[in-house]
């Protein structure tokens, strides 16, 4: 059976349900990178470019990984991940992302390069041109296409739920139907009731060795995390419009949903996580603080991750981040 | 009114030109320098890119000269340019200070129209005629003279003398009155390169610089590449002017249209998406420069920049494909003049070599 190697990183934590069973359905036996460790960083890091964002070192990373062990290797082209009136791109990096990959990268597989771009081309259309180059019959395509579209909604309703990808994968892929599952953060941690939501790409935030457990730190130390996948489209929508437009489709979930919790009462805190020499984080960053967050938020805090960030360092500050807002509860 | 914007190398002559035509007072703040940028990373977002600390500086600047209004242009692309105004302009008021914004693109263009409409002297509409056909003329006669400074500059008999020249030649563009005017300091200015004293020494290598527009035109943040350049005898070759980064917008102009879709064609094999910047220029000119038989290429960017970096990974394998030497300067504010001084003179021995092995 042909294999096909999908790196576990970027959009895999957005598409993976939908690569994975449509992949499968056209028959094809889908192979996933490890998860991120530390010698998947250095390789990444050696191949790449400098100076550039670490989630793309990751994904970089994760190609090498496949590189020798699959028949072919699966690379996504992101373009816009949402339908809209005005402009709606993702960001450079992910837009270039298979010309980079074919640039530096020798002795690749050959590529299936799957473009997601919403906004121009259905996806069916993507997914059609996926089975021309998978040599599958159009009536195995669309059965594949329909049942991958069943999965990936069920995973998108799981994330809504508020589980993590990981978790939302799984219950997604079992076909279980019940909704909500066991919360991530709603551990018995000691002080019930502290909720942090925790902003950022979900590549970053998800990816345990780059993000230092983050979300199982938090729970450790007895707070309930909120991801910010568990704000609603429409809300969303509803907070952007507030703002003046802009058209980073992943920085519109991060302002929208951000700009949901600053304005809530049963959110504690909220920490926004960015990547180190992220473009649109460094824009939206400042957006956030300057023209969204106001004097009656609750208190925010910026992580900033790339592959140095240490695991002490991040560990301290997200315990005084903690013991920050448990004192402002504790006033109030 | 008093109106200021951020520089971007010689524009500010031609910008300059079409407010003041509209009746507004410029306010143009000193050329950036080291004192700008780090007036501008102080308040500016820690890892955003490098145009955006210095723009900021020179709003500083212009505000602390008096400035009441910061005109910027503005939209929604794949990079950060078109968010720097709302961001900086943020910044500015979260500071303390009051003033008026302009953002080209995001304000309707009939807002900016009329924002004139106390300012200028007479007809609003003739107004802006008179007003545009100085801005162009003016834009041309910087690039004409920016151009002939680069053939004659590694001739110069006298170190500088090149330079000298171009200066006192854009002042007097920057000073002249009316279109009429422009045409005939363009003339003077001319002459002015003209007379500096030249010397042939043999073939100079010719490289071309291109990259992030604002890192290839601006000599604050890429340490005065042309000039440096010229004086080690080199002639450069950068990819973009002044003139078709302010034309290209307004689509006036239709060379620039038919060069800027030929870049998008030759680019495609390698980066079939637009990405929001200028990597068609990049990726293309790298090629055109292999194929015009240059020496080599500076691929300059400010650290951080989207687009460009999407370029970096992809340059190696046209420096392959094409056979170009390609010199990465990834520049932020912590990059010396030594550093890159020592970086140019690696690169051009090493282009002076091939040169001997396998002459033009
Ligand atoms: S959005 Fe930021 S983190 Fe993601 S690829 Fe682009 S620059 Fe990197
Ligand atoms: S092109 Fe690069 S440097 Fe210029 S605004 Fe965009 S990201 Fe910044």
């Amino acid at each position: 059976m042909l294999t096909v190697g999908i790196p576990r990183a970027l959009s895999y934590y957005r598409y993976f349900p939908f690569f994975k069973t449509m992949l499968e359905g056209l028959g094809t036996k889908v192979v996933l990178s490890k998860p991120t460790g530390k010698r998947l960083v250095e390789d990444g890091v050696r191949y790449c470019v400098d100076d550039i964002c670490v989630p793309v070192k990751l994904y970089y990373g994760h190609v090498l990984e496949l590189k020798d062990i699959v028949d072919r290797l699966f690379l996504t082209r992101l373009v816009s991940v949402e339908k809209c009136d005005s402009d709606t791109y993702t960001c450079p990096k992910l837009i270039g992302l298979p010309d980079m990959i074919r640039s530096s990268i020798e002795g690749l597989p050959p590529i299936i390069e799957f473009v997601v771009d919403i906004q121009n081309r259905s996806i069916h259309s993507s997914a059609r041109r996926l089975g021309e180059m998978l040599d599958t019959p159009p009536a195995l395509t669309r059965k594949a296409l329909s049942r991958a579209i069943d999965v990936q909604a069920r995973y998108e309703g799981k994330l809504l739920g508020g589980l993590t990808p990981e978790d939302a994968m799984s219950a997604a892929f079992s076909g279980n139907g019940s909704s909500g599952g066991v919360r991530a953060g709603s551990g018995d941690g000691p002080a019930p009731g502290l909720n942090v939501a925790l902003v950022g790409h979900e590549y970053l935030l998800h990816d345990h060795f780059i993000s230092h457990n983050l979300p199982s730190r938090l729970s450790r130390l007895g707070s309930c995390v909120t991801y910010m996948t568990e704000v609603p489209p429409d809300v969303i929508e509803a907070e952007l419009a507030r703002y003046p437009e802009i058209s980073w489709s992943y920085e519109k979930e991060l302002l929208g949903s951000a700009s949901y919790f600053l304005h809530r009462e049963d959110i504690d805190g909220v920490m926004l996580v960015m990547c180190f020499a992220c473009g649109p984080d460094s824009i939206v960053g400042e957006i956030i603080e300057r023209e969204v967050r106001t004097e009656s938020s609750p208190p925010l805090m910026t992580l900033v991750l790339d592959e140095h960030a240490g695991q002490a360092g991040v560990a301290t500050r997200v315990e005084a981040f903690v013991d920050l807002i448990r004192r402002s509860r504790r006033k109030s | 009114m008093k109106v200021s914007f951020p520089h971007m190398g010689n524009a500010y002559i031609a910008l300059s030109a079409l407010l003041s035509n509209l009746g507004a007072e410029v306010i143009i703040p000193p050329r950036p320098t080291q004192k700008t940028i780090e007036m501008g990373a102080l308040h500016a977002p820690e890892f955003v890119c490098l145009p955006f600390k210095v723009n900021l500086g020179d709003n500083f600047q212009a505000l602390s000269m008096g400035a009441d209004t910061l005109a910027m242009v503005s939209g929604t692309w794949a990079c950060r340019f078109g968010y720097y105004g709302r961001v900086q302009h943020q910044i500015l008021r979260d500071a303390g200070f009051e003033f008026d914004s302009i953002l080209l693109g995001r304000d309707g263009v009939g807002t900016v129209y009329n924002k004139f409409a106390d300012t200028v002297d007479g007809n609003l509409a003739l107004g802006w005629l008179r007003a545009f056909r100085s801005f162009r003329s003016k834009a041309r006669a910087v690039d004409a003279l920016e151009a002939s400074a680069r053939e004659v500059r590694p001739f110069e008999r006298e170190r500088g003398s090149t330079s000298d020249a171009l200066s006192r030649s854009l002042s007097v563009v920057h000073e002249s009155p009316s279109v009429k005017a422009t045409g005939s300091a363009l003339d003077r200015g001319m002459e002015l390169m003209d007379a500096v004293e030249v010397e042939r020494r043999g073939e100079p290598l010719h490289i071309a610089v291109l990259g992030e527009i604002y890192a290839v035109l601006e000599p604050s943040l890429n340490f005065d590449i042309e000039r440096r350049l010229g004086e080690m005898g080199v002639v450069a070759h950068p990819v973009m002017s002044i003139y078709k980064w302010l034309f290209r917008p307004l689509k006036t102009d239709p060379s620039i249209l038919v060069e800027e879709r030929r870049a998008r064609r030759v680019a495609r094999p390698y980066i079939p998406y637009v990405l929001g910047g200028e990597e068609h220029q990049t990726i293309t000119g790298t090629i055109d420069a292999a194929r015009k038989r240059y020496d080599g290429v500076i691929h300059v960017f400010p650290f951080t920049c989207m687009p460009e970096s999407v370029c970096r990974a992809i340059l190696p394998r046209i420096e392959k494909e094409y056979d170009i030497p390609v010199l990465n300067l990834c520049l932020d504010e912590h990059a010396s003049p030594t550093g890159i001084e020592t970086r140019l003179e690696a690169f051009t021995d090493l282009l002076r070599q091939r040169r001997r092995k396998k002459p033009r």
